[in-house]
């Protein structure tokens, strides 16, 4: 590879207003992140009314003692992983469904994931608890006309799980057509035969996907792999919105609300940023991780 | 030669799929058109037999909401076609050139994605505060538009190279070859041959820059301080949720009203899209 | 080009030094922290726009009048000066504040503030001491003390007081009628009423509460002899896990449960919505202040409640109430600090407060406005005497600012309610909290 103009300076040149955006509009507030988590930053120290004092590492000690801390860095783990596993068999499930119909459901079935892939967060989160709100909502009243009495009047947010199961939904419901459109591209570029000649063999339709289509699809489904654990792990909008800013008592908190109560409700800037920086690490951790993955299978980046 | 059984099965699957993820949005729609007291009703019924537009009046009723949205489509149309060609330029870097520390760049535009953008927050405040003081520049600083449309492309960017990068790969290097021996210029060749064979890819990237900088509302909450007629729609929206009890139909018309210039340009790009994302993962 | 496949590439290993060294170089650069703004004091120009933020409140149309009305006579005495008058959202206050006072270029010049945030405000450097400028203004004399102490830290004023707001007891009054039932007279008798009125009416709430409704919570604490700090020597200490304080709590979260306000409704529920509950209809009781009385002669109770003082814990007591109420209050950036006192004075004086009870109820911080204001409209009766019976504050301190953002108490209620830790263990659980707060922000001298 390499193209005819490839000398010295130009891919530079062309890669010039990326890294300068990139360079002033990321690269140096990460700095900056980094910075601030190392000193004792409240609001006095943002307005000026005290001087600003290097803590070293005393916002982290101060993370790493604090129970709380590491309850919400494992729910956040537990919680992200859930989202990226139920997105990816929704998505990864529908794409093959979709290969199976006729043209007009899968247009039905195209047009309504990307319904849900257009709406934005804030939206959805809010769409979503009004369906499951107890006195307005219709969801627990089809559930208790079902029979399952005791969702009559059922408030979804005051249970710690059935608030995260909510937020799931939402969660899965928003990010599967991304899945969903990506897998289906995949499956459609496979050669017709290879798939056929599996169908003849009388497979299965689970044992087509596992022995045939998921390792050709791999490129693929890394990629949208990647993309929902950086996406899952971050959430923010969902939690914020549905269960108010992390829940009863604080039960349905995520690292990146906990960051954002911390920094913005208590003004800790210092303590936020080191939590921005714990994220950063673990979501760098997992990508390299996966690199090194690629790598050994000889793919290319 | 599939079992037409079975085939009937899998679409009815797939039918009754698409009305239970459709019912939201379709919830969303109907509690926007329904009075009032039917909203707030505690017998929640999947029709109304008295549609009406009160709750979008309430919304327009209120003050300057045309201008928040007016607002919200300038700042994600400005993001979205730089950084389409920002990432453009730099897709075909990294596709078309080999230098040392490609793949370093490339691994760091994975990375940059990573990045929390609600801890940015903080930083990019001083940041912007300064950018309005040093430069003096009017639409760069805090209270301005141009606030939310830096950091945005930003953002924007490594998700939009990322993704990029398939599209130009899948271009013929010949094709490349041919233009110069027809003696085309670099740039003839980019902007005249290369950038039409991408746009698809363009347009299927330029979805989720879209989607991020029109959902934003910590950003817009945060920079848009005392200049309200710079406030973007989720502001808008925000006022609906009341201490004394949320008015869900105005809450439901705003969102419909905020979701539906997504739906339009995802309806208009979508063909560009399901190949697209194909294109960009296939290699 | 793929991976090699046998070393480590040089991109991780480059990427990873990067990582590594900025992380190296934020945590050797101490010294070269973010920069703080540039403008401490304003200045004093005498012509030029000023800008104000005040509150938007649910019906602001009649606040906005009255204060449009005082505006105009300012810019009518002060020739070239305008006033900008911009309400903004509550929910949004907090933020905006501290934006403004991060950047003095959008900030406002006069600003409405709750005096729970006076100390905090002045620790963060961002209101002016106006002690000298309001030690002439002859309305001032007449200012309740408890009033005059919530703008007041380490003996300077930090501005004036806009409002006074005071909880009491909302009841029905054709429900307690119907049910034989009379006005409770001590907070045990609340109690029983409050089960009384929901087994006879599975509907209501009989007494709504929340779990995030902390000033609903303070009354019962004080009433049982508690509190929840206390001063020692120059800074607070925690008093939450005294027995006292916890028969309050106790007190207070027992009226959680099936037989009144079921948690998984009220714990999470915040003052307005326990008053929106109220005025909806659907609830017998409930503790709501003076400015709520608008939301109930909106809602579906009006003509059918009357108020109470919330009593204490015997006959004839008065549960002290939280002395909450508004502040106006003037930037240290303010570039024209002359223009925006005399707005202060105007905005927060006897006539406009006078004006502002007239058109949104409000209760003037002036006891001779407010003795005024009760014989014109004896609604406010049962309020100004719970005022008079003596109201109380939470600790005016920095300290206090953090421990209100960080939930603590809101949290401490949800554990109790929701059956996730015991009174003992949620009130040392908050102490500890507390006490970090308060040993976090000493008090500065």
């Amino acid at each position: 590879m390499g193209g005819t103009g490839g000398k010295g300076g130009t891919p530079w040149l062309h890669l010039a207003p990326a890294l300068v955006v990139l360079g002033g509009l990321l690269v140096y507030p990460v700095y900056e992140l980094g910075l601030i988590s190392f000193l004792e930053y409240t609001q006095a120290q943002v307005s000026g009314g005290e001087p600003t004092s290097f803590q070293g590492l005393g916002n982290y000690r101060a993370l790493f003692t604090d129970a709380r801390f590491g309850q919400v860095l494992l729910t956040t783990v537990v919680f992200a992983a859930a989202c990226v596993v139920a997105t990816l068999a929704v998505g990864c499930a529908l794409a093959v469904l979709l290969t199976r119909i006729r043209a007009l459901p899968r247009l039905a079935l195209t047009l309504a994931a990307l319904g849900a892939w257009a709406t934005p967060a804030i939206t959805g989160s809010t769409v979503w608890v009004f369906l499951f709100d107890p006195d307005f909502g219709p969801v627990d009243k089809a559930l208790s006309r079902l029979g399952l009495s005791g969702f009559d009047g059922y408030a979804w947010t005051y249970d710690r799980y059935s608030a995260f199961a909510l937020v799931l939904l939402e969660i899965v419901w928003c990010s599967f057509p991304f899945v969903m459109v990506t897998v289906y591209a995949g499956i459609r570029a496979i050669p017709g035969e290879v798939l056929e000649a599996a169908a003849l063999d009388g497979a299965s339709q689970w044992r087509i996907w596992r022995d045939v289509m998921a390792p050709m699809l791999r490129p693929v489904l890394v990629v949208v792999t990647i993309q929902s654990v950086i996406w899952d792990f971050k959430v923010f909008t969902q939690i914020y919105v549905m269960t108010n800013g992390g829940g009863i008592a604080g039960q349905n908190l995520t690292l990146n609300v906990y960051a954002y109560q911390k920094a913005f409700a208590s003004s800790q800037y210092g303590l936020g940023s080191a939590i921005g920086v714990v994220m950063l690490l673990i979501l760098l951790a997992v990508t390299l991780g996966y690199l090194r993955l690629l790598r050994r299978q000889g793919e290319e980046i | 030669m599939r079992r037409p059984r079975g085939r009937l099965l899998a679409e009815s699957v797939a039918l009754l799929c698409a009305a239970a993820v459709a019912f939201p949005l379709y919830w969303m729609v109907l509690s926007a058109f329904k009075p009032e007291d039917e909203v707030l009703s505690e017998d929640a019924r999947p029709w109304t037999a008295h549609p009406t537009l009160d709750a979008f009046r309430r919304v327009f009723g209120q003050q300057d909401f045309g201008r928040y949205l007016g607002n919200s489509l300038l700042v994600a149309v400005v993001v979205v076609v730089a950084s389409a060609l920002i990432a453009f330029l730099a897709a075909v870097a990294v596709t078309r050139f080999r230098f040392r520390f490609r793949t370093t760049l490339l691994v760091m535009f994975l990375v940059a994605q990573m990045v929390p953008v609600e801890a940015l927050t903080i930083p990019l405040f001083f940041l912007m505060r300064d950018l309005g003081d040093v430069t003096g520049v009017p639409g760069v600083g805090l209270n301005t538009l141009g606030s939310l449309i830096l950091p945005h492309i930003a953002f924007s960017l490594p998700f939009a190279i990322w993704m990029l990068r398939g599209f130009v790969r899948a271009v013929p290097e010949s094709l490349e070859e041919a233009a110069y021996l027809d003696g085309a210029s670099r740039a003839r060749f980019l902007w005249r041959i290369l950038f039409p064979l991408v746009f698809p890819g363009l347009v299927a990237t330029s979805v989720f820059s879209f989607i991020s900088t029109w959902n934003d509302f910590l950003l817009a909450k945060s920079f848009i301080i005392s200049a309200t007629e710079n406030s973007t729609l989720p502001m808008a929206l925000l006022v609906f949720f009341k201490d004394e009890g949320n008015d869900w139909g105005g809450i439901m018309a705003a969102s419909t009203v905020m979701t539906i210039p997504v739906l339009v340009f995802f309806v208009l790009v979508q063909r560009g899209l399901v190949s697209g994302l194909g294109g960009a993962v296939k290699d | 080009m793929a991976w090699p496949s046998t070393t480590t590439p040089a991109s991780l290993r480059t990427l990873v030094l990067v990582v590594v060294g900025a992380l190296l170089c934020a945590a050797g650069a101490g010294g070269c922290a973010p920069r703080t703004p540039a403008g401490g004091a304003g200045g004093d120009r005498a012509t030029g726009t000023l800008r104000v933020w005040l509150f938007r409140e649910v019906d602001n149309a009649p606040k906005a009048a009255v204060v449009d009305e005082a505006v105009a006579a300012f810019e009518r005495a002060h020739r070239g000066v305008r006033a900008e008058v911009t309400h903004i959202p509550v929910e949004t206050r907090a933020q905006r504040i501290k934006a403004a006072f991060n950047d003095p270029r959008s900030a406002p010049d006069v600003v409405e503030y709750g005096n729970t945030d006076t100390a905090g405000y002045v620790r963060d450097g961002g209101l002016a001491d106006l002690t000298a400028d309001l030690a002439a203004w002859d309305d001032a004399r007449a200012l309740d003390p408890a009033a005059k102490r919530s703008v007041t830290v380490d003996g300077k004023l930090y501005g004036a007081p806009l409002l006074v707001g005071v909880r009491a007891l909302y009841y029905r009054t054709d429900v307690f009628r119907e049910l034989g039932l009379k006005p409770p007279a001590t907070l045990d008798e609340l109690a029983a009423t409050a089960r009384r009125v929901h087994a006879a009416r599975p509907g209501l709430y009989g007494l709504a509460v929340g779990g995030a409704y902390t000033y609903a919570a303070l009354p019962f604490v004080w009433a049982h002899g508690g509190d929840v700090a206390e001063r020692k020597g120059r800074s607070y200490e925690a008093t939450v896990d005294d027995p006292a304080a916890r028969r309050g709590i106790a007190a207070y979260t027992s009226l959680f449960g099936d037989h009144n306000c079921p948690a998984s409704r009220c714990a999470r529920m915040t003052g307005n919505e326990t008053v929106q509950a109220f005025a909806s209809g659907k609830a017998a009781m409930a503790i709501a202040g003076d400015f709520s009385h608008q939301a109930m002669e909106n809602g579906k109770v009006k003509g059918a409640y009357a108020v109470v003082p919330l009593p204490g814990t015997r006959e004839g007591r008065i549960a002290p109430a939280f002395a909450g109420g508004n502040n106006l209050g003037v930037l240290r950036s303010s570039t024209h600090r002359t223009l925006a006192v005399d707005l202060l004075k105007s905005l927060a004086g006897k006539r406009t407060q006078a004006r502002l009870f007239d058109a949104m109820g409000f209760l003037p911080a002036f006891t001779d406005v407010r003795a005024e204001a009760a014989r014109k409209r004896p609604f406010v009766e049962p309020f100004v005497r719970t005022l008079a019976s003596g109201a109380r504050s939470v600790p005016v301190t920095p300290a206090w600012a953090a421990i209100d953002a960080g939930q603590v108490l809101p949290t401490l209620l949800q554990e109790v309610v929701s059956g996730r830790a015991d009174v003992d263990a949620a009130t040392a659980g908050a102490a500890r909290k507390m006490n970090a707060a308060f040993r976090k922000n000493g008090l500065r001298s």
